[in-house]
């Protein structure tokens, strides 16, 4: 974890103006926020709805620009509309809600094939092969790119969102909630396909989500957030078993734990 | 003995097809006293939300249901909408999974809980208004006689959540349904919920059914736990003790593919490998049998298996736990 990293976010400010009764109203999303992914390594950014997480990623990727401070990729601030092209190719997005992140009216592998075309990186004829290629890669038959979402259940569906983040060969890949729609053993698989990714594709992970079982499992470094502030970031398991922060205390807390609420029943039984 | 107020015996909710009947809810029994919580838990598709819908008879037009479902000694099937009308509601009452989807956009708050609480009860504006006030407190809502006025676009997800259950509250109903109701919560909020359903429990005796995919939630809400699997109950018992001696082999499977607060990627996941089977593809056999580590070829490839006891009422229905005993898993 001592080289540098290949995507930062430096002193960030985002500030959404609003019209509330009729009079202009600013929200602070994001207050100097700072953020750093090394390569090849997975960072949790956990926090409550409304804590700015989702907001950050965006302006990682450029959807969203930053009221202040800047983005950096592999050392260098992006500025230009060429500098955000490159980095759009570099690093990737998976959404959080795998049925609307598909065309419905898309066959697979045609929507695999889509940012090849945009970014005109494969040649045509060579593009089938690469969309087979890479649904054998998530654990899915070639016979897929003839379906349409309808016919894929959730997990499949958000197989076909990772491998259409993949199609790029990305170096960065930004998770947000891509499992909390998911049932659990679904969510299991996914979640093993991704650890398989990054070891296969050394890939480095930005994943958002609220769930902080699955981040204490999948993530080395974690970074709390708090009404668009940075609370609490080190390594997970330092934050988890020794959290500094009151706020994270209280997060950890709420964790629903089979082992702890048997305790508590054994030593209290008022409910019983 | 207090009678129960629930009591469920061989329930089937089936839908019509051109063979035979596919059987979404298949044969699920238990029963449930004042004050008493179950918790179901299972994956999409297990029938769990179709047997609450069941119960509260609003399960969908073309579901056929069967077998015993008494409220407090009373059949509930086949009853009209006058008779369901002093019951549904006002003694048993259901939080649905997405809030947005219950609340009317176009009324205020207020207004919502106002509707519900003289619709079963003759009293005044000013005491259902009260009555609101009193029940949006309850369930959490900070200020809630400033949120009378406001509409549910103006809620962010966890105050609307609250809402709904305000309203599930506002006629005092005996039993509460919760169908995945923290599903899409933040977890403090989520945490918070769970403590409000215990107060409920404890001080008014209200019975709960907590409906959820997460077993580490279950064991928060505590009380009895009925694990399903393609419409059919395949593990029962109480909560702590099914979670710290799972029989059943999807029980099982489920507690390994769910990472827990203290897991890391140094004990890797162990997912359930395949798909859950789709409505009428069970058949005869073990619901599981598609996926299950230690399958008995030529038993449950045939015939469903019965209830065995793994304790004291704590029961599993499979044939290899019936043969072999907890040796028999893995």
């Amino acid at each position: 974890m001592t080289d540098a990293p290949i995507l930062e976010a430096i002193a960030l400010d985002k500030v959404f103006r609003v019209r509330r009764k009729g009079a202009p109203h600013d929200i602070h999303a994001l207050k100097n926020v700072e953020t750093q992914l090394h390569p090849g390594e997975t960072l949790g950014l956990v926090g409550e709805s409304g804590s700015g997480k989702t907001t950050l990623a965006r302006i990682l990727i450029g959807i969203e620009e930053p009221t202040r401070g800047e983005v950096r990729f592999e050392g260098n601030a992006v500025r230009s509309a060429e500098g955000w092209r490159e980095l759009r190719r570099q690093v990737q997005y998976v959404f959080q809600d795998p049925f609307t992140a598909l065309c419905p009216t898309m066959r697979i592998g045609a929507a695999l094939a889509e940012p090849l075309a945009i970014h005109g990186i494969c040649p045509k004829p060579e593009r089938k092969d690469r969309v087979a290629k890479m649904l054998g890669l998530v654990g899915l038959s070639a016979d897929m790119a003839g379906r349409l979402p309808y016919q894929l259940s959730g997990g499949q569906r958000q197989r076909v969102n990772l491998a259409r983040a993949l199609m790029l060969e990305p170096r960065v890949l930004i998770c947000d909630e891509i499992v909390s729609g998911l049932d659990v053993s679904v969510q299991a698989q996914v979640l093993a396909l991704l650890v398989d990714l990054q070891g296969k594709l050394d890939l480095s992970l930005i994943f958002i989500s609220h769930d902080l079982r699955v981040v204490r499992y999948l993530c080395d470094r974690v970074q709390v957030m708090l009404l668009g502030d940075t609370v609490e970031h080190g390594p997970t398991a330092e934050v988890f078993d020794d959290p500094q922060h009151e706020y994270t205390r209280k997060l950890l807390d709420a964790i629903p734990d089979r082992d702890h609420a048997a305790r508590i029943s054994k030593s209290a039984l008022q409910y019983g | 003995m207090t009678a129960p107020l629930l009591a469920i015996e061989d329930l089937v909710v089936s839908f019509p097809s051109n063979h035979a009947p596919l059987h979404a809810v298949d044969r699920v029994s238990f029963a449930l006293k004042p004050g008493e919580s179950l918790v179901i838990a299972g994956e999409s598709g297990s029938g769990k939300s179709l047997l609450c819908r069941s119960i509260l008879g609003v399960e969908p037009e073309t579901a056929k249901v069967a077998g015993r479902l008494d409220w407090k000694g009373k059949s509930l099937l086949n009853l009209s909408v006058a008779q369901w009308r002093p019951l549904r509601g006002a003694e048993i009452a259901m939080i649905f999974q997405d809030p947005t989807a219950a609340l009317n956009p176009l009324l205020t708050v207020g207004r919502q809980i106002m509707d519900v609480v003289r619709a079963h009860r003759k009293c005044s504006r000013n005491e259902a208004r009260s009555r609101a006030i009193e029940v949006l407190g309850t369930a959490g809502l900070p200020e809630p006689e400033h949120r009378l006025t406001s509409y549910p676009s103006e809620l962010s997800g966890g105050m609307r959540q609250r809402v709904a259950i305000a309203l599930a509250l506002s006629a005092g109903p005996e039993l509460l349904i919760a169908d995945e109701a923290t599903t899409n919560l933040d977890v403090s909020i989520q945490a918070q919920i769970v403590t409000l359903l215990h107060d409920l429990r404890s001080k008014l005796g209200v019975a709960l059914i907590f409906v959820t995919h997460d077993l580490d939630l279950a064991a928060e809400v505590g009380g009895e736990l009925l694990v399903m699997y393609a419409g059919q109950p395949v593990e029962m018992g109480p909560v702590d003790t099914v979670l710290a001696d799972p029989c059943h082999p999807y029980t099982r499977g489920l507690l390994r593919s769910a990472p827990t607060a203290r897991s890391s990627r140094r004990t890797p996941l162990r997912p359930i490998p395949g798909q859950a089977p789709k409505l009428g593809a069970v058949g005869d056999g073990a619901p599981f049998r598609d996926r299950c580590p230690v399958l008995i070829s030529g038993l449950c490839d045939r015939s469903r298996p019965g209830w065995t006891e793994a304790g004291p009422s704590h029961r599993v229905a499979c044939h290899r736990f019936e043969q072999d005993g907890r040796d028999g898993l893995t």
